[in-house]
Formats: structure tokens, sequence, C-alpha cells
């Protein structure tokens, strides 16, 4: 009896101390991974406070500490860019939020003939490379007008004009509500319009901030689209498109540390806009990762 | 407060499966109508043609008269009540139940009072602020015939309203439910799988099986006048005991011969055999658990068998028995009716007698199912 | 007797289907030998090592074929799947692999019948259209057999006012536009535009001007959106005629026609998804299938920077040529120079082989993080994921642009290792093609991991806990644990998300183009076309051919449209074969 107890309490041991180890492994790992994934970024802050060469250098901390690149920033087009991605990704995340919705919804709970095919349609054309439509587009959007200088609205509409077929994952969403409260709200007098309105649009707030997130952190890292419609103009470039030419082989060498000034300036918001919501952002990925 | 009438409904999914053959049936003003069958029977998706759910295939739809097969539910001016409540789950009790009406633009004093009222007769009016997710399965079921209730509409719905509760509670609701309807004293159509509620609640019953209503009729006509071996088998708990015999008709009269035995039909049910003019041939004969009784091992055609399963169900025992030929058949039994000795004595292996009611039996025909008296 | 030639017959197949069996395993061998040459000789690796590994996979599995055939085979033709249940693991493994070989012409035989039968379909769909067309006139009073002429006229003679001018409407406005522009967009499609540029002397200036005149990108262009406002014509001629023919039916059954007031009603109600939809498909249409189908049709033209269709050269139809130079081994420019076909093809191979690593080594890896955060026991959950999730945050251009610099030559790590005395030279992240192409893939699970931690995160968490209670109670590990549910699980459910992540690897233009902008510069490739680099996957190929000097649009549809088919033939083919789609309940 006693014995019994004593081997039990041993194995007890083993067992408590091949979990502390395992944990200790995984800290351990989880130590390094977080070093490595946070060195770029901590780099390229202390970086950006760096005025003793505007190049780069063999060492991290810088020597000689302050704002001159971030000074240097406002003598260029810097300003203009922001602005330009701002409002761009402002308008984006409010148009595209509607579209993306409207598409999924009825997607989700209406049963017509053309939609298993509408899909079908869709999931085809997402197989070519959209890249190719930029050919085109620019030169359609130029004929407008809306290229170069006033590359922000034409910017606007190609984002948000085929952002339809982006609709799985809140098309996967709105199938987990569960359609008998459609038509319990049906047979309570609502009508369809009202079912979206009164009933479904209250239920989907964490996919319309994830909608709505997404949409709007687009236009912040978008290069190729801006870089087309922009087509060299200065005043049209976004964010993405201009800090790139600044890391050019004739520009570098003056303009690594304002590179990073701007980086910091421009990952700051967003970055803290994105963990604030990422809660939603985490719900949208899962759901839509799993609902393909 | 209306009468309902299906002519020739049918319903035929896209994949051109047929849900619902040629539904024909009338309901009139205020009556008790509980469409039940096992699932995937049609039940839940006629009634959901009658509420404009589901587009209707073939046929028509009348709610008073008026052909509704292209209206939208709204315009139906119907009330339903979910399988799984359906309760909106981002507003609260009161705003749940005050829906419909807000959607009709009712001023919110009449409102108020509306609410209230219905509360107050289904108990739940000290949850009117919380959301449902705040309420016990029974109290939701509560919210989700209230909201159905302030509506005083033609015709009341209830899609499997009770399926997701526990027994226990099941029995309750089914009494409040009973009460209810003498309340709203509206047209009902209830859909449930479960016979016992189908026989308590309604009026009449419609006994749908693939598609096919298989009997319409009071709880009384179904149980004692099955019109064919699925509704036999159907209604009545423990189910009806089936087994193949003759029937041998001698002189005027009826016997029946299981396992054996040589027991006369009697009664009413002799009679109707005469008068459909049935002579002696093969049948299916079909008795119900409580039609069987122990009978002495000395007895006159005591057929005997030996017990498998006893089933103390307090009030009553169930005998699940095999006879020699392996036939396994259930007899019920009031428990009051046994000694204490012979209960004791009623385990696996034990040898009984058994005899059956010549005056309550069934006569189904092997090949159609139907019954022989009422099969047509 | 019977049963004697019933077997025969058996065997004479099994000995058919045997052999093709045999050449399936060799295919396989040679694609194993393609593939894991592939990646070797991107490391330097001789190619006769992957032949040994190619035969180290293959041989042992001829050899069970071999050995094991009949029983096997037996198993496979037996509908009593029981069978497969006594069989050894190796066995089960060999049966599985060759349950897909010989699946695969069964496999091409569907989609052949699927094909065929679509076809079917739309023509006899074409042809009740034409039926019910033809009967509607005949049976229709006079107001439809008017509409056949004048749209909108039946609904306008039977009082649906607002349905019958919208149609008078839009007929007007079509016809409008075929007299005003829409003919001669049309009648140039065929030679998109027959005058150039031409110098022309100016009396009054005394000077020689350019004078404008035909744009084949124009007629291109407008060509195609005649022919799409033409179907939408036609297929508004056609609900005009169904209309007509409802509106007579309605009538006479003796119930009303919908007035204008309940047709907006109905709008966002029973028609509401029409209204919904309307704005999204109208963006797809155009800014989408628009610049496809234009596109598409550039493929088959000459198209460039020497031919830009307005203000050097117009442009022309050019057939299939572009294909054939595309797909050609001979190099069309003559010389040492490498044919298009060999650059595809080295392109493609280091695209597949990307996808393959950037997808596989994200999805284990960021699946091992999401495990190492959720065990039991590990504090600061919240805390390890969002340091991860930083890179999600940052917007990608400035992560990728930075981190790309810092592995340059002069970069931060290079100095930093110089600094230190570790290495004498800088290490050639960027210059050598191998280094390249790891440093990407490695890289990429910097970006990548943290994405897949979020995704696998929830789906871990979702995997029943009785599940490993219950395989524990069963005397499974941790590892077993892993292998025999976990993974199975995860797999099952991300099967799907596993497709569009490999085709979307495929297309993924901004880690590559930021990171590496394609470099190192594969010479022998670019001697084709554009400035084709050792990690240029084809989509920012197809970039770089667009924006050299040269701008050959027509090449770069062709490649795009290689793009598509092979992106569709691996989804056909995953998607076929993925289990998610084959039992959908399993995990539910």
């Amino acid at each position: 009896m006693s014995e019994n107890n004593v081997t039990a309490g041993k194995r007890h041991m083993g067992l408590k101390a091949s979990r502390v180890l395992a944990n200790s492994t995984i800290y351990l790992v989880l130590v390094i991974i977080s070093v490595i994934w946070l060195i770029p970024f901590v780099c390229i802050l202390l970086q950006s406070f760096r005025v003793e060469s505007t190049y780069q250098v063999g060492y991290v901390m810088p020597q000689q500490w302050g704002l001159d690149n971030y000074k240097n920033l406002f003598q260029t087009d810097f300003p203009r860019w922001y602005v330009n991605t701002f409002v761009t990704a402002l308008v984006t995340a409010a148009l595209q939020t509607v579209i993306v919705l409207c598409m999924s919804y009825t997607l989700s709970r209406f049963r017509f003939k053309m939609r298993k095919p509408l899909m079908s349609f869709m999931l085809i054309l997402g197989m070519f490379p959209g890249m190719l439509s930029m050919i085109i587009l620019y030169r359609v959007l130029k004929d407008l007008g809306l290229t170069q200088a006033n590359a922000v609205p034409g910017l606007i509409l190609v984002y948000v004009a085929s952002s339809g077929m982006g609709y799985y994952v809140s098309k996967g969403f709105f199938d987990t509500i569960p359609k008998s409260l459609d038509e319990a709200a049906r047979v309570d007098g609502a009508t369809r319009f009202q079912v979206l309105k009164k009933i479904i649009l209250p239920l989907s707030k964490p996919i319309v901030i994830y909608t709505v997130l997404t949409a709007f952190m687009g236009p912040w890292g978008d290069y190729v689209f801006a870089r087309y419609i922009s087509f060299g103009t200065s005043a049209g470039m976004n964010v993405a498109v201009g800090l790139y030419n600044w890391l050019n082989k004739d520009q570098i060498a003056t303009r690594y540390t304002m590179f990073c000034a701007g980086g910091v300036l421009v990952a700051i918001p967003v970055a803290v806009l994105f963990m604030c919501l990422q809660r939603y952002y985490v719900e949208g990925v899962t759901g839509g990762a799993v609902k393909g | 407060m209306a009468s309902v009438k299906l002519t020739d409904v049918k319903k035929v999914y896209d994949n051109n499966v047929t849900a619902v053959h040629d539904f024909n049936l009338d309901i009139k003003d205020k009556e008790f109508v509980v469409f039940v069958g096992p699932s995937g029977c049609g039940k839940s998706t006629t009634m959901r043609m009658i509420a404009g759910l589901e587009d209707i295939s073939g046929g028509t739809v009348e709610i008073d008269g008026v052909v509704v097969n292209d209206l939208q539910p709204k315009d139906r001016d119907i009330a339903m009540v979910f399988q799984n409540y359906a309760l909106y789950p981002h507003m609260t009790v009161y705003d749940n139940i005050a829906f419909s009406l807000r959607l009709k633009k009712m001023p919110e004093d009449e409102i108020y009072e509306k609410v209230t009222n219905a509360a107050e007769v289904l108990g739940i009016t000290e949850y009117l602020t919380r959301k449902p997710r705040a309420l016990s399965g029974g109290q939701r079921q509560r919210v989700a015939i209230g909201r159905a209730m302030v509506r005083n509409s033609k015709v009341f719905l209830m899609d499997e309203p009770l399926s997701n509760l526990d027994a226990k509670l099941r029995n309750q609701m089914r009494a409040e439910i009973i009460l209810l309807r003498k309340k709203l004293d509206t047209t009902f159509i209830y859909v449930t799988h479960d016979q016992t509620e189908a026989m308590t609640l309604g009026d009449r019953i419609v006994i749908m099986h693939d598609g096919y209503i298989e009997q319409v009729g009071t709880p009384m006509e179904v149980f004692e006048m099955p019109r064919n071996v699925f509704v036999a088998e159907f209604i009545g708990a423990p189910k009806m005991n089936l087994m193949e015999t003759e029937l041998e008709c001698s002189g005027g009269k009826y016997y029946v011969r299981p396992f054996g035995a040589k027991i006369e039909v009697t009664g009413s049910k002799a009679e109707e055999l005469q008068k459909k003019g049935v002579g002696s041939r093969k049948v299916l004969l079909g008795v119900r658990p409580e039609h069987i009784t122990l009978a002495d091992a000395s007895a006159e055609d005591a057929i005997p068998c030996k017990l498998e399963v006893n089933e103390m169900m307090g009030s009553e025992l169930h005998l699940h028995v095999y006879t020699p030929d392996e036939t396994r058949l259930i007899v019920r039994v009031p428990t009051i009716n046994l000694s204490a000795e012979k209960r004791r004595a009623m385990v696996y292996g034990a040898q009984l007698y058994i005899t059956f009611e010549g005056k309550v039996m069934h006569f189904f025909d092997k090949e159609t199912t139907k019954n022989l008296i009422y099969g047509d | 007797m019977t049963n004697d030639m019933k077997q025969g017959r058996q065997s004479g197949a099994g000995e058919w289907i045997k052999i093709l069996a045999a050449v399936g395993v060799v295919l396989l061998g040679g694609l194993i030998y393609l593939i894991v040459g592939g990646i070797f000789s991107g490391i330097g690796v001789p190619m006769w090592v992957s032949g040994i590994i190619a035969a180290v996979i293959i041989v042992p599995l001829t050899l069970g074929c071999l050995l094991k055939w009949d029983k096997l085979y037996g198993v496979y033709k037996s509908t009593n799947k029981m069978e497969t249940l006594r069989l050894s693991k190796t066995e089960k493994k060999i049966y599985g692999l060759m349950s897909i070989v010989l699946g695969i012409p069964a496999f091409f035989k569907n989609l052949g019948l699927t094909i065929w039968n679509a076809i079917k379909a739309a023509f006899s769909a074409i042809g009740k259209e034409l039926a019910d067309i033809g009967s509607t006139f005949v049976h229709g009073d006079w107001k439809t057999k008017i509409s056949y002429v004048v749209m909108g006229f039946g609904c306008l003679a039977r009082g649906q006012i607002l349905r019958g001018l919208l149609f008078l409407l839009f007929e007007a406005v079509f016809i409008g536009y075929m007299i005003l522009t829409g003919s001669y967009w049309l009648s140039m499609l065929p030679s998109l535009g027959t005058q150039g540029p031409t110098k022309e002397y100016d009396l009054i200036l005394d000077v020689e001007v350019t004078a404008y005149h035909d744009n084949s990108f124009k007629i291109l262009l407008y060509g195609v959106l005649t022919i799409f406002f033409i179907i939408a014509f036609i297929y508004t001629w056609r609900v005009n005629i169904k209309q007509n023919k409802m509106a007579e039916k309605i009538l006479a059954s003796g119930k009303k026609l919908r007035s204008g007031k309940e047709d907006l009603r109905s709008m966002v109600d029973d028609q509401f998804h029409k209204t919904l939809l309307a704005l999204p498909l109208t963006g797809i249409l155009i800014f989408t299938v628009l610049p496809i189908v234009f596109m598409i049709l550039v493929a088959f033209t000459n198209y460039d920077g020497a031919h830009n269709g307005y203000t050097n050269n117009l442009f022309t139809w050019m057939g299939l040529d572009n294909f054939n130079t595309m797909l050609s081994w001979t190099s069309g420019k003559g010389g040492n120079t490498q044919s298009y076909a060999a650059t595809f093809g080295e392109v493609l191979s280091w695209t597949l082989i990307w996808a393959f690593f950037a997808t596989f080594t994200n999805y284990f890896l960021g699946m091992f993080v999401a495990m190492a955060i959720n065990k039991k026991g590990i504090k600061f959950k919240k805390g390890w994921r969002t340091i991860l999730v930083l890179t999600i945050a940052i917007p990608q251009f400035i992560s990728l642009l930075y981190v790309s610099k810092m592995f340059a030559r002069n970069g931060l790590i290079n100095q930093f290792l110089i600094g230190m005395g570790w290495i004498k030279e800088a290490l050639p992240f960027w210059e050598d093609a191998t280094w390249a192409r790891i440093t990407v893939i490695l890289l990429n699970i910097w970006i990548g991991i943290p994405y897949l931690m979020l995704v696998t995160t929830g789906i871990l968490m979702n995997i029943p806990a009785d599940l490993y209670e219950s395989a524990r109670i069963d005397g499974a590990n941790a590892w077993q644990q892993y292998q025999k549910i976990t993974l199975p699980y995860m797999l099952f459910v991300t099967g799907p998300y596993l497709l569009t992540s490999f085709t979307g690897n495929m297309n993924n233009f901004n880690v590559i183009f930021l990171l590496t902008g394609g470099a190192p510069t594969n010479a022998a490739a670019s001697s084709a076309s554009g400035n084709v680099g050792y990690t240029d996957l084809l989509i920012t190929w197809l970039f770089k051919i667009t924006t050299g000097a040269e701008s050959q649009y027509y090449l770069a549809s062709v490649v795009g449209i290689l793009v598509f088919v092979v992106v569709a033939v691996i989804s056909l083919v995953v998607y076929n074969i993925l289990p998610s789609i084959k039992n959908e309940e399993d995990f539910q």
C-alpha cells in the first residue's frame, strides 16, 4: 500500500519535471523567436534617430541622436504622399466595406438561379494575375485624367471597383448567422432590406470591423498599382512608391535614414490601429481560412 | 383566425428530389392541426410553404380564401415559432416581442400594453429587459411564443417548438400550449416528430411519410383505425406488434392463428370484417402491447414465450418476449395486475404465456400494408 | 465456363492496367527527379544526387507494386472495401498511391464528361430559348408582337409604365450608340486600325507635324465594350419578351400586374439581391472582366512599346504567333540567346518551388508556434502573439524593404559580421542565386508565420479536447497525438486554404519584388526577354516585361494566360483530391 504510494509519487514528480523541462524549452524558443521578430523593427526605429550618417552602418545604436531625419522629411514630398495614402485608405475602407458586404451578404443569404455560376465565375476570374489588368486600367484612367498627379481618385476607383471579388471571408461569417433569424424576421413582417438593417447588420460588427480594417490597411502597403497609376509623378505617389524610390542606388546614400523615419511615421498609426482591432482581425482570418 | 386550404401542394427541389407530393388538406378556422412524421417526411417543408419561407413548386395555398402562393411571408399575416427559437440575440426580450409591432408602426404605448400582457400570460415579465442569451431554454421558448402571440395573426405556426427542451420541461410546455390555444382561439398548425405531442395537442393529426400524407384524422381515429402499417406502428408507444398469420373465416366467425393458437375475433372488428366481406386469407396481424395479456400455462390457446427484457416503467411493465419461432413481441402489463411474487419471477429467460384480446386487433394486407377494414 | 471467360478477360484488363501503372510509376520517378533536381541544382548539388534520391523512393515502390500487385489490384477492383482493412502498413501506403495513379484516367474521363455535358446543356438551353422566342411570337397578342421591335411596348400598353420606359430608353440608347460610334469600333475591330500617324506638311506654320489617325488601343477597347453592350442588349431584349409572355399569362389568369410602385418596393424585398449585387458586379465587370478580356486579346496582337497603337505604330492581330514564340524551344532572336520556352520553364520551376516552400514552411512552422503558445502552462500568450503579429500590422513595404537592405552587401548584417571579425567578405545574400533563393524563403517565413499562427490558433482551439483525452487514455504520446489527431484535423480543415495559399504564393508579387526585385540577374534567361533574375516569379517577370524599354505587352499577356492555366490546372487537380471536399462531413 505505502509502496504503491511511493511509486505513484515518483511518477508524479517525473511528470512534473518533464513538464517544466518542456515548458522552459518552449519559453526559450519563444524568446528567440521574439528577438528575431523584433530586431528589424527596433533597428528601423533606432536608425530613424541617427544623425551622424545617412547611409547604412554596421551598428544599431546611433552615436548621435536627433530628429533631423524627421525634419528633413518635410522638405520632401513625403507629407504629400502621406496625405495621398491616408485619403486613399480612408475612402477605400468606406466604399470597399459597403461593396464587400453587399456581395457577401447576398451570396450567403439569397438563393437565385445565377448564384452558383456567379461564384464559379469569380473563382476563375481570380486565377488571372490581377497585374495584367493594370496596363489597360492605366490607359483608361489616363483618358479619364485620373492618373499621375490625380492618382488618388484613380487608385480608389481601382481598389474599390473590383473589391467585390474578395467576399469569401465575410460570406463565411454571414453563413454562421442562423438563417432562422432571417426567416423569423420575415414572418414578423420585415422586408429583406429591413432584415439586413435590423437583424443582420447589428450582429455583424466583427466582420464589418474586419473588412474596414483590411480595406484600410491595403492601400498603405500597395506598391505595384500605385506605381502604375502615379507613373513617376511625385505628387500622385503613395508612401510605398515614394519611399521605395529613396532606396534606389542613386538616392539610398542620402535618404536611407529618412526612409527609416518615414517608415516609422507610416507604421505607427497603422500598427496602432491594427493592434487595437486585433481581435476582429483574428476572428475574420480564422473564419475565412476555415471556410476557404 | 382563418381557414387554411392546401390544394395539390408540391415541393420539388432543384436536384429534382420531391419533398412533398400532392398535399391536400382543409384546415378549418380555429382548428389545431398537427403534422407528424419521422424526420425527412416533408412536414416542416409543408409548414414552411404555408409560411412563405419555401417556394411552392405546384398547387395552391389559400389562407382565408386568398391564394398566397406569391405573397411574401410578411404579407401572409402568420406568426411562427421556430425550433431553435430564432430570438434576435442583439435585442432584449422586450424588443424581440415588440419587433413585429414596431414594423407595423404601432404606437409605443400600445406596444407596451401588448408586450407586457403577453409577458404576463407567459410568466416572463421579469426577463423583459434581458438579452436572450441570459435565458434558459424554457424561457427562450416562452419568448418565442410571446413574439408570435402579440401579432394576433390569422394562423399560428409552430415548427417543433418543444424538441430542444428536456423531457420534463417538454411535458410542462405541452400543457401550457394547450392552455395558450384556449386563450388565443386561433388556427394552429403544429409540426412535430413526437407522436405523444401530436396525440395530446391536435384536434386533427396529419401523419406524413416520405412526402405523402398517410392518414388524416382525430387522435382517436388514427389510434384506433390506422389506415396502414406505417400509421399503426408510428402512433402509440411502445409500438404495435406485427406478425404474419392466417385469418380464418368459418361459419360467420373469424379466427386468427398466431403461433399455433386459435383466437376468435370478436366485437366490432368481426362485424367490420364481415361487412367488408373478407374471407380466409393471410394477414399481417397487429396487436398493441396493451392488448396482449399474460395467461396461465393451462389456459386454452396460450402462447408460450420467453422473457428477454423487462422494462419497469413504474405503473406498468414493458415485457420484451420472444415466441418459439423467434418473433419479438412487446407486452404491456399494468403493475397492479401482478402479485409481488410474479413480479419477482420476471427475469431473463422466464417462461411466460400470453394471449391476445380478440376485440382489438388490426388486420393488414402484407403487400399493400393497408388496413383490411379502414384501408381505403 | 462463363466464369473462366470472365476471369480471362479480367486478367487481360489487369495486364493492360499493370503496364499503365508501371508507366505511372516511371513518370512519378521522373517527376521526383525533376523536382528534387530542380531544388538541389539551385543550391549547386549535381543532378545525379537527385537521381539517386528519386531511385531510392521509386525502386522500392516499384518492387512493392510488382510483388503485391495481384493482391492489391484485387482489393482495388473488389467492391468490398473491407478488404483494405486487412492490408499491412506498407501495403496500405502502396495501395493509396496505386489508387491515386489508377484514378487519373477516371478523373480525366469525368472532367471530359463534365465539359461535354456543359456544352450539351448550353446548346440545348439556347435551343429552348430560341423555341420559346418563336412560340411567344406566334401565340402572343399584338402588344407582345410589337414588343419584338419596340422594346417595352407591351409593358407600356399593359400599364407598367416604369418598366416600359426603362426598356424603351435602353433600346434608344443602344441604337443611338451603335449609330454614333459603336458601328465604327466594331467595323475597325478586325483590322485594329488602318492608318497610323503620318507626317504632314503644315503650310501655314511651314513645319512637319505629325497627324494622328486610328488608335488601335481604343479600337480594341471600345470594340470589346461594344460587344459587351450588344450582349447586354440581346439579353435585355430577351427579358423584354419573357416579360410580355408572363404578363399575358398573369392577365389571363385574372390577376393584376405589378405597378411601378410595387416594382420599386420589390427592389428592397424579393428582388433585394439584384439591388445589392448591381454595384459590385458592375465594378467587377468594368474593372476586372473587361481588362482580362482585353488582355487575353492583346496576347494575339503585337502591342508593345514600339507599336503602341497611336503615337508611333498601330498594332494588329498576330494570330497564335506569340504563343508560338513563347512555347518554342528555338530562340526567336537567334544567336546565343535563350529561347522563351527555356526561360519560361526556368521561371516556372522556381515559381513552383518557391510556392511549395513558402506555403509549407509557413504552414508547419506557424502551426508549431501556435501550438507552443497555446500549450497549457505557457504564460503571456497574448504578449507572444502581439510581438509576432507586428509583421502583419506594419505595412509590408516598410518591413520588406528594410530587411532587404539589412541583408544587402553593405547592409547592417554584413557590416556587423565583418565588424565583429566573424567573416572577411560580405555574404552574398542577394548576389548569389542559391543564397538569394534561400534567403527569400527564410525571410518569407518571418513575414508569413504570424499570419499562419493566427489562422491555426483558431482551428487548434476548435479541436475537441475529448479527442486528446481519449487518445491519451488509449496510450498515445505527444508526438502520436500530433500525428494522429492534430495534423489530420488541421489538414482536413485547412485543405482549401492551403490550395489558395499555394496559388497565392505563386503570385506573391510583394515579397519577391520588395525583397530582391528578382535579383540576381540570370544572364542566360534575360537574353530572351526582360531582366530575368533567379528569384523572379512568373508574376514579377510579367511586371518587368511590361515596364522595360520594350514593354512587350503581348508577351506579358501570354505569360499571364499561362499563369492562369498553371493555377487553374493545379487548383482543379488538388481540388479533386482534397479530402475536405470529398468527405465534407468527416470531422463535423
